[in-house]
């Protein structure tokens, strides 16, 4: 039997950040991966450092909606793969959610799904929350509250970014899910071994969880209206302070429908280079530069998520941002000539 | 940015801000009607006019503005959707800080 450990926890909360780290430690390097992401365009599993044999994007719906037989196709294909030796023989699954994922329905596909049953057993289910902006996301969005509530245990993850913050969120944890330790870790430190202690829904077995499930309401995913991820995809480079520009544009005229922005990007002044941007709410976190591209696409990708924004404000927020950006350019580049910004 | 352009754009903020209005292409640019009853026009400026990108024009009041981000804001006010309270700066993340 492979266990199947699950990291949930809502947009941003550090799920990617906890992966990479546990993927550097030796006891995780046996270990596949599987990543679901809300949107078309899916960036996750290109900043999750794992083999390319046994790292597996789900970017084909939601997790716990349309792609829920995904999950279980695919645990079937990686060991079938595994077993023919055509993958490296690993000793274990993460699932990675998408940040919007209910758990419930992906627990149930584990659960009831007979071929995967067979083979494979639920390690445990852990929720990470973001100390600083997780209590905000269990008042708002009941795909938080849901996390939390099926989860084994807790990471507050970002804790250093919220001191003070921790008690009164452990307590609010407490309250939605009383059996479930909560541990406090930055950068996604989590001892290894308490990850791979089995969660009481693993313990209990795949029969006695799908009852609970039943219990709970485990078919039907619960989501917040009006959720969406967009994508702008760009082959051009982008300029630097267009891109800064359009972030805090974003920032200031979605507030907080804003969930998530994330993405690489190739700048016009380092076009060799790759950046990873990402921001979660109106908090952007420092950008980093990527060693290199993460896969063999060469396009800048900006992925938005967010809650009614409508669907092509971001692109033509960008593209009158450039246009002023380039103009200014072109303008420092020949004192006293100059492009009109609307044309006609 | 053509005035089909900018009307989506304004249209776009419009529907973000919770205002409901409608936008037309106008003569150089884009008209709407603020929630208010007041007609506002947006217009490009001129290049001899640079730094001034954009006008947001009311009824005896003409503001310049040097930036889209900076007209947005603008008409945002003019609209009565001003962030006020709720503003939400970028913010950068500085771990240890």
């Amino acid at each position: 039997m492979i266990p199947v450990l699950v990291v949930t926890g809502f947009l941003g909360a550090g799920k990617t950040t906890l992966l990479r780290r546990l993927l550097r430690d030796p006891e995780w390097a046996d270990t596949a991966v599987v990543v679901n992401e809300f949107g078309e365009v899916a960036l996750d599993h290109a900043l999750v450092a794992a083999s390319d044999d046994t790292l597996v994007s789900l970017s084909t719906g939601c997790l716990c909606c349309a792609a829920r037989g995904d999950l279980a196709e695919t645990l079937l294909d990686l060991r079938r793969r595994r077993d023919a030796g055509e993958v490296p023989r690993y000793a274990r699954v993460v699932v990675e959610t998408s940040g919007l994922a209910d758990p419930a329905p992906i627990l149930h596909a584990l659960a009831t799904d007979a071929a995967v049953a067979e083979t494979h057993r639920l390690l445990s289910v852990v929720a990470l929350v973001d100390a600083a902006r997780g209590a905000a996301a269990l008042d708002r969005h009941p795909e938080a509250r849901r996390q939390a509530m099926l989860a084994d245990r807790f990471v507050l993850t970002k804790t250093d970014l919220a001191p003070g913050a921790e008690a009164a969120l452990a307590a609010r944890l407490g309250a939605l899910n009383p059996a479930a330790p909560v541990l406090a870790a930055a950068h996604g430190a989590v001892p290894p071994k308490w990850l791979l202690t089995p969660g009481t829904h693993g313990e209990a077995g795949p029969e006695a969880l799908a009852a609970w499930l039943d219990a709970v309401g485990g078919h039907a995913a619960e989501h917040s209206p009006g959720l969406a991820a967009v994508a702008i995809e760009r082959e051009a480079p982008l300029a630097a302070a267009a891109l800064a520009l359009w972030m805090q544009g974003l920032a200031e005229h979605a507030g907080e429908r804003l969930l998530r922005l994330k993405g690489v990007v190739r700048l016009v002044e380092a076009p060799d280079r790759v950046l990873a941007v990402h921001a979660i709410g109106h908090v952007a976190h420092p950008p980093q530069w990527l060693e290199g591209w993460p896969s063999g696409d060469r396009r800048s990708r900006l992925v938005v998520i967010g809650q009614n924004i409508p669907r092509h404000f971001p692109a033509r927020l960008l593209a009158a941002v450039e246009a002023e950006v380039a103009e200014e350019a072109g303008r420092a580049a020949s004192p006293g000539s100059g492009q009109p910004a609307f044309g006609r | 940015m053509t005035p089909p352009e900018l009307r989506a754009l304004v249209s776009d903020s419009l529907a973000l801000w919770g205002v409901a209005a409608a936008v037309s292409v106008a003569k150089d640019g884009v008209a709407l009607l603020a929630p208010d009853g007041t007609p506002l026009r947006v217009r490009p400026a001129g290049v001899e006019e640079r730094p001034v990108r954009w006008w947001l024009e009311r009824p005896g009041q003409r503001r310049p503005c040097t930036s889209v981000l900076g007209l947005l804001r603008g008409l945002r006010n003019a609209v009565g959707a001003g962030e006020a309270a709720n503003a939400r700066r970028l913010r950068v993340a500085i771990p240890g800080a």
